[in-house]
């Protein structure tokens, strides 16, 4: 008897289907792997399971029993438990008290603590989850915080574990550590619901794939009948490209150079410590780093939203050290942010606003302080057309978009501008394979109009396949440089991780340096 | 003439002046600490003087008084947690409007129940709760004449303010009540996939910030004036703010830093006796607590964060 099933779930949105009678079983100590793009529905289903949303339809029944859920309360009595795509902590509070949020043992509404940390310690012991119970959650790396998101997961009662896009903010290590925690949750019993849309993942921790697409599910497989290729065609229905093709770079003239850069972060500390390198026309050069080691203060120093505090940013032998944003784009620099959300739309504007923003100062789409809307609404077409983004017209808001429609339309943007630099940061995050390759497919194209490229990412899948030389950024100095033919995953991630030491400095300066990130 | 400023009247009179921004300001932090902001402090302290004094002179039991202050801030709390959390409006526009209605309608009132505006009948004050005899027994008479001046002269709301914030900061901190008060002020969603109410916390926590601004009121009014007097809050609702957040969103700091402002006022009213020597003009002192509300809020003193999740509406996905 399945411990979990599903018995045709519809789930209707105003306008879209998410499920469309999607039926799915689960066995005691199984893992299975919920494949599909975003947007296909694999959320919006479990979330339905565990009480978030209420189904327009079809049955769910627990150990062979029909139940209704209409709370994440009731799904936790029930044993089912949920690890978030955006985790579910809160920051300022400790990790023994975030587990036990909601299930406070006690007498009279006074929380005893010393039970409580106990629990947690048993709990952690039991599974193999090593963490501190009084360290507070915003002192954790994300690694240590979904360990919590588990453990309170575990001390709620779960059988049934839900993952919802478990490894999208992990770093190769603690993707491993996590699937050795997943393997040894299913040998004490438990089985898990794993959603994902990355086809490598699949494969290495499965015993069996259910793939869904626009609502429905497309396919059930195992990863002994499968591959690659097969799964990518079943998830998103048309053959895709995994690996990109690129030619040889031809490194032009000299773009962008950096000399001894140091900026400091929001709270004053230095968050990049003296920094060189240079990117070349024609040329991607990456910055591999685990998130929150600099690369975001670096990337907005050189884009010029945060001024540096030392060194020199040169492009093209004009100094842009202390460029405003308006001078850097002057200048010649595009930018992808890392948050479309935040910095890359302004989701409360139609589609050709956002499509010429950083722009809309200048001619053709205005003079004098005017706006001139026909030349917008031209350019904004030409790209929606160009940049292949999805949306009946350009008079839609830009929060009305998928995830992947956005980024298109901030790539239009930036790369419509035809800038000397391109600054990529995460430029695919959260985004499904079709949209991600056809990302990475005008990267690339920028590359061959001989621009230079600079791509900050944390997927080392990514940084492997588009860059043409690789940075390591650790604690805000670059430790290796590689070129891409002569690395490999595992070294990458092993010199993220601080793998090399800090070879760079005197042994009292990096205990400081630790205490500091505590 | 220093000797004749510092006193234990000047302590005293601190501990009292600090007492209806203690209270309200420990409201606040509550409010805040849930997720709701609580600018409409000023109009429930008011309500709840205005509701005190009506209900003393009328029953003539200055307790039944400091129920009815309760009571009716409570009442006013209702307003903004309806508006704030089921209607999810602007908190701000929202405790605007209700300190503007508060305004109003004590005025209103007044004309309707007394006939004229100003100032109701005196009710009177509630007296000290302890009455010591002075000492005249030398250098240990002159300490005790200190501690009982400071400390044992107080009236009885004075003293609950001092309970409360002891209370308040043990149940925040080591209670279930607490724990997910401060967890619904960072990450509302993620206490309400554990299956607690987000909607009844927040009720709860504005309905008691409302409960404490009422009695804030009280004091004001049955302890410390003996009358009530149109917008006699005079920006109190927005020092113990400032207080608040001075405080860090905890009890206890809300209670120290309101001590400061209280000091300040009390220093300015002593150094108004003294202005014909000093020779400052006494708008200078009155402005006192005020620019070390500025100072404060401009993060002179540290700067302090607030919860995550302060002033955002909840929506269930």
């Amino acid at each position: 008897m399945p411990v979990l099933e599903l018995r045709e779930i519809t789930k209707i949105f105003p306008g879209v289907v998410a499920n469309d009678r999607v039926s799915l079983e689960l066995e005691r100590g199984e893992i299975v792997a919920l494949l599909g793009e975003n947007g296909a529905g694999k959320s919006t289903l479990m979330n339905v399971v565990y009480g978030l949303m209420s189904s327009d339809g079809g049955q769910i029944l627990v150990n062979g029993e029909m139940v209704k859920i209409k709370s994440p309360r009731q799904a936790i009595d029930l044993g089912i438990g949920m690890v978030h795509q955006h985790f579910m902590l809160v920051e300022p509070l400790t990790v023994t008290e975030n587990i036990i949020l909601g299930r406070e043992p006690g007498r009279l509404g006074v929380i005893d603590f010393a039970t409580a940390r106990q629990k947690v310690q048993e709990i952690s012991a039991r599974y193999g989850l090593k963490v501190d119970p009084d360290a507070k959650i915003m002192d954790l790396s994300v690694g240590m915080q979904q360990r919590v998101e588990i453990l309170k997961a575990l001390y709620q009662g779960a059988s049934v574990l839900i993952l919802d896009e478990p490894t999208a903010v992990l770093t190769p290590q603690e993707v491993k550590e996590l699937f050795r925690v997943v393997r040894s949750l299913v040998d004490e019993g438990l089985s898990v619901v794993f959603i994902t849309h990355k086809l490598e993942e699949v494969m290495s921790v499965s015993d069996r794939i259910v793939v869904m697409r626009d609502g429905k599910v497309v396919g059930e497989t195992k990863p002994s009948e499968t591959d690659d290729v097969g799964l990518a065609r079943m998830m998103v229905g048309r053959d895709v490209v995994l690996s990109v093709e690129k030619g040889p770079s031809t490194c032009g003239a000299q773009v962008l150079e950096v000399t001894d850069l140091e900026v400091r972060d929001d709270r004053g500390l230095e968050a990049v410590r003296g920094v060189s390198f240079t990117v070349c026309g024609g040329e991607v050069v990456a910055l591999a780093g685990v998130s929150g080691n600099g690369q975001s203060e670096l990337v907005e120093a050189i884009v010029g939203l945060r001024r540096p505090s030392s060194g020199s940013l040169q492009l093209k032998g004009l100094d842009i050290t202390h460029a405003s944003a308006r001078a850097s784009i002057e200048a010649g620099v595009s930018h992808i942010p890392e948050d479309r959300h935040r910095r890359g739309l302004v989701l409360e504007f139609d589609l050709a606003e956002n499509l010429i923003l950083g722009d809309h100062r200048l001619p053709p789409f205005a003079s004098h302080g005017i706006m001139h809307p026909s030349a917008i609404a031209g350019v904004a077409e030409r790209r929606i057309e160009d940049y292949d983004v999805r949306t009946p017209s350009w008079h839609v808001l830009a929060s009305n978009l998928s995830g992947g429609n956005q980024q298109k339309v901030v790539v239009a943007r930036e790369i419509g501008r035809n800038p000397e630099l391109l600054v990529a940061a995460q430029p695919t995050r959260g985004l499904d394979v079709g949209s991600i390759e056809f990302v990475h497919k005008q990267i690339l194209a920028e590359r061959e109009n001989g621009k230079a490229v600079l791509l900050v990412s944390l997927e080392l899948e990514e940084v492997l396949s588009l860059a043409d030389r690789i940075l390591v950024i650790f604690e805000g100095r670059i430790v290796q440089e590689f070129t891409v033919d002569e690395v490999d995953e595992e070294t990458l991630g092993y010199y993220m991780t601080g793998g090399g030491g800090s070879k760079l400095d005197g042994e009292a300066e990096h205990v400081e340096m630790t205490e500091g990130d505590s | 003439m220093l000797g004749d400023i510092i006193t234990p009247d000047l302590f005293a009179s601190a501990l009292r002046m600090a007492t209806p921004l203690a209270l309200a300001a420990i409201g606040g932090t509550i409010c805040e600490r849930s997720g709701v902001v609580n600018i409409a402090l000023e109009g429930m302290m008011l309500v709840g003087a205005f509701f005190g004094t009506v209900i003393t002179l009328a029953t003539g039991n200055a307790w039944l008084g400091i129920i009815a202050a309760v009571v009716s801030g409570v009442a006013v709390s209702a307003i903004h947690a309806f508006a704030s959390i089921n209607l999810r409006s602007d908190q701000v526009v929202s405790g605007t409007a209700i300190n503007i209605l508060a305004l109003g309608v004590t005025g209103f009132m007044m004309e309707r129940l007394y006939g004229h505006p100003g100032t109701t009948d005196p009710t009177g004050t509630l007296g000290p709760v302890f009455k010591f005899a002075m000492s005249d027994d030398g250098f240990f008479g002159t300490i005790w004449n200190w501690i009982n001046g400071i400390f044992l002269s107080h009236t009885p709301i004075v003293y609950m303010a001092i309970i409360i914030a002891i209370v308040a900061q043990w149940a925040m901190f080591r209670t279930r009540w607490g724990l997910h008060l401060r967890a619904l002020g960072e990450h509302p969603r993620a206490v309400d996939t554990v299956g607690v109410s987000v909607i009844r916390g927040r009720w709860i926590a504005v309905l008691m910030s409302g409960g404490l601004a009422g009695l804030a009121g009280a004091n004001l009014t049955l302890e410390q004036v003996g009358s009530f007097t149109e917008n006699m809050t005079n920006g109190r609702g927005f020092i113990a703010l400032a207080a608040n957040i001075f405080g860090h969103w905890t009890p206890v700091g809300s209670y120290l830093a309101s001590l400061l402002f209280g000091f300040a006022d009390a220093l300015q009213i002593k150094l108004q006796i003294f202005r014909g020597e000093i020779n400052i003009p006494p708008q200078f002192f009155l402005m006192l607590p005020y620019v070390l509300t500025v100072v404060v809020l401009a993060g002179v003193i540290g700067r302090a964060v607030g919860p995550a999740a302060v002033g955002k509406p909840y929506e269930k996905e």
